[in-house]
């Protein structure tokens, strides 16, 4: 448990039934907000304005996801990887950090991104891979990278981020500056090797670090209880000499007051701490996914959504009505809009950077097939 | 002369008789004297490469091999010495493939670290850290798809506890409850880095709840409390259970392999863990509690050091490999026929 005034946390065994482990209690899940939005234990610390925040950008995340997904039924971008469900997760564990802190994504982050202040047409231009993106089309749409706002590329192999992310907390403290490092993983990524080997590094060495599993409760097709025999995936956590709690992950309120409390305890030298944010895949895994093959609709249509559910308590507090909605659902559908318009209009990136930016000097074979490739065709 | 429960009130839980009791000493100080003189063949040119020794350990092996039969697999990593020979591969041909021989377990190709027998189902020392947990736990799969009466124990070091090959494998085992038992020796040290350094919890056998395993930990100096955790633990997984996971708290005696000067832990260290060396206090034990007599230990030393001595001859006389044979036994396709086999 994280040990701090500000942010208190239940101290974990409540007398519910043993899990399929065997292990006697279960703990019961950080939570501020109750399921229809009503306030139910103790909120961050946040001004009006970071409340309205918070709720602007989850919203724009939903509608970002709703678009793009339908771009890709229309042919006009190759894939896509929603995050629909996750949203208070992904928004409200980036939104805890401070500016100077390291993000290392796993594959539903692109919240984190928005957080940061990362424009949405630079989003669009990474998924459309022409000459507006910044990487021309050289990484797997969804694979965003923002050095500038400190935001590692996403990488395809599960769970590699994790010894990266621990690597760059213990430089931090070697270097003994304030940097927290949060790094991301799923629940299927908990399976990963590398999973076991950032963790017992992070307890080791004692690094400056959140590490954020967003169990969404499905591996692609896999479901958590075909990944792991512990039915909570924080109890691993103890197994490294590392903190670990469940957090409500569709509550964001919650999500914000545990990546809070964990980045002050690393930023103090209290060392790493393990968050399960307890949340659902709404979505398909990505738009090469049909769930409906591998799981109940029922299933699906009973998960709770984090943005009404905050909603309800932002307009209870007086902070936001319907004209309010209306106002930011047209605001988004237009900036929106505007991003794929400006960067629809790009043309394809030049064919002679195929073979830029990956090597410092481009290999002599690499150089010979682009000069094949550019060869004129009779 | 079967001991009887009010007699022999530590010993009899076991419910072994002086024979098998004497047996489990004789296994332990085979084991003994097999590295001594092993020790002994390396300074003097006869062994090379690399080369770790069991020393300190063998109750470990003993006890846990002892509650196996025949039909259950043993895989370990590179220190194999002990289980090789516990498992009941010919002492004989481990020290000629020590020797790089013909008659070795390996043909003589694999040395110290790959030995293997698939007649006593000793299925190899591997020198990769940690990457035989993942062998183990496939055969274990196997076991079960076949649905065969056996068992596959595991033994690991506390450095192989840090690899993600390890993580793997007991999630996997756990989820699909695979007849598979590991077996940690904690011996304190993963080459010179003490666990202090390599893990954040003092004790490992507590993370087998991170995969819902049932954990214990055991005195590995104590052949007949081995021998009786890896029996239960065999038992759960005959019984359909799953794996089990034990923690044997045990202690190397002598450097990680020939070539460590071992200058990461004090000479005081190591006597006091020489205190409960299981090649003395066991023996105590059995002359203490009136199981066998001191002359009868002398026996039994004598004899292990005679069935060495005619190891290393064995060894010496034995042919090299055929450097015609260079190429062969590696791919399935030149598996050996006949007599030539491994
Ligand atoms: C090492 C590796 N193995 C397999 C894959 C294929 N793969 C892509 S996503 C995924 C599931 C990941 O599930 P989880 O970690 O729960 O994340 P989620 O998709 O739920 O966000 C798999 C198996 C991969 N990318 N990398
Ligand atoms: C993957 C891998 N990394 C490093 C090594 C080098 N290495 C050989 S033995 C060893 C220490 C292992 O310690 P432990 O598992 O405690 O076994 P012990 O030697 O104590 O029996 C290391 C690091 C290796 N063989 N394989
Ligand atoms: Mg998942
Ligand atoms: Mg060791």
């Amino acid at each position: 448990m994280i040990p701090s005034a500000s942010h208190p946390v239940p101290s974990g065994t409540a007398g519910s039934p043993s899990g399929p482990d065997g292990s006697p209690d279960s703990q019961v899940p950080l939570r501020v907000l109750s399921p229809d939005g009503g306030l139910e234990g103790e909120a961050p610390d946040l001004s009006p304005t970071e409340r309205e925040a918070l709720y602007r950008q989850m919203s724009r995340l939903r509608a970002f996801d709703n678009r793009m997904i339908n771009l890709q039924r229309q042919g006009r971008i190759g894939f896509y990887g929603p995050a629909t469900g996750q949203e208070a997760t992904t928004v409200g564990s980036a939104f805890a950090l401070e500016a100077g802190d390291w993000i290392f994504p796993a594959l539903r982050e692109a919240g984190a991104l928005l957080v940061r202040g990362y424009p949405l047409r630079k989003m669009v231009a990474q998924l459309y891979g022409n000459r507006a993106d910044d990487a021309l089309g050289h990484q797997m749409p969804c694979h965003y990278t923002a050095r500038e706002l400190r935001f590692v590329s996403m990488s395809s192999c599960i769970a590699n981020q994790l010894p990266q992310a621990v690597g760059a907390a213990w430089a931090a403290r070697i270097r003994g500056d304030r940097t927290v490092v949060l790094g991301y993983i799923g629940d299927g990524g908990t399976s990963e090797g590398d999973f076991h080997a950032a963790m017992n590094f992070a307890g080791v060495f004692r690094t400056p670090c959140v590490i954020l599993c967003q169990n969404n409760r499905w591996a692609i097709s896999v479901p958590v209880e075909k990944q792991t025999a512990v039915r909570e995936i924080a109890r691993k956590a103890a197994a490294y000499g590392i903190p670990g709690l469940q957090v409500d992950g569709n509550d964001v309120l919650a999500v914000v007051a545990a990546t809070r409390a964990a980045a002050d305890r690393a930023r103090c030298g209290g060392g790493p701490t393990f968050i399960e944010a307890l949340t659902y895949r709404a979505g398909p895994h990505t738009t090469s996914d049909d769930p409906t093959r591998y799981r109940a609709s029922e299933e699906a249509g009973r998960w709770p959504d984090p943005i009404p559910r905050y909603r309800a308590f932002l307009e209870a507090s007086g902070a936001w009505d319907e004209e309010r909605e209306r106002g930011l659902q047209a605001e988004l559908e237009g900036e929106i809009d505007a991003a794929i318009e400006e960067v629809e209009a790009e043309p394809a990136p030049d064919p002679a950077s195929l073979i830029e930016g990956v090597f410092a000097t481009p290999p002599a074979l690499l150089r010979d097939q682009l000069e094949e490739v550019l060869r004129p065709r009779r | 002369m079967t001991i009887r429960h009010e007699e022999r009130p530590v010993l009899t839980p076991h419910n072994l008789d002086e024979t098998e009791l004497l047996g489990l000493f004789r296994r332990m100080a085979l084991l003994r004297e097999f590295e001594e003189r092993t020790a002994e063949q390396y300074a003097r040119g006869r062994i090379w490469g690399f080369c770790h020794l069991y020393t300190g350990q063998e109750a470990v092996a003993v006890g846990a091999v002892s509650a196996l039969t025949r039909e259950d697999y043993v895989v370990t990593a590179y220190r194999d010495h002990g289980q090789a020979i516990a498992k009941g591969i010919d002492p004989k041909r481990v020290m000629a493939e020590l020797f790089g021989k013909r008659t070795g377990t390996s043909l003589g190709r694999g040395g110290s670290m790959h030995l293997f027998d698939r007649e006593v189902n000793f299925m190899g020392g591997y020198a990769i850290v940690g990457g035989h947990l993942p062998i183990a736990t496939g055969l274990a799969l196997a076991v079960q798809y076949r649905e065969e009466d056996r068992i596959v124990a595991t033994f690991f070091g506390d450095g192989a506890v840090a690899e993600g090959a390890f993580h793997e494998s007991l999630n996997l085992a756990q989820l699909w409850q695979l007849p598979v038992v590991f077996v940690l020796e904690n011996n304190l040290y993963g080459m010179g880095t003490a666990v202090e350094r390599a893990s954040a919890t003092r004790d490992f056998h507590p993370r087998a709840e991170a995969y819902g395993i049932p954990g214990e930990a055991v005195d590995g100096m104590d052949v007949l409390a081995v021998r009786e955790a890896v029996t239960r633990a065999r038992d759960r997984a005959l019984d359909g259970k799953g794996p089990s996971f034990l923690e044997m708290k045990t202690y190397r005696f002598r450097p990680h392999s020939m070539s460590d000067p071992g200058r990461y832990r004090t000479r005081g260290e190591v006597d006091i863990w020489r205190q409960r060396d299981p090649l003395r206090t066991f023996p105590e034990r059995l002359i203490e509690e009136e199981v066998a007599t001191r002359e009868q230990i002398d026996v039994i030393l004598g004899e292990v050091e005679e069935e060495v001595r005619e190891c290393i001859a064995f060894a010496e006389e034995s042919p090299h490999p055929e450097p015609a044979d260079l190429m062969r036994f590696v791919w399935a396709a030149d598996e050996p026929e006949g007599e030539d086999g491994p």
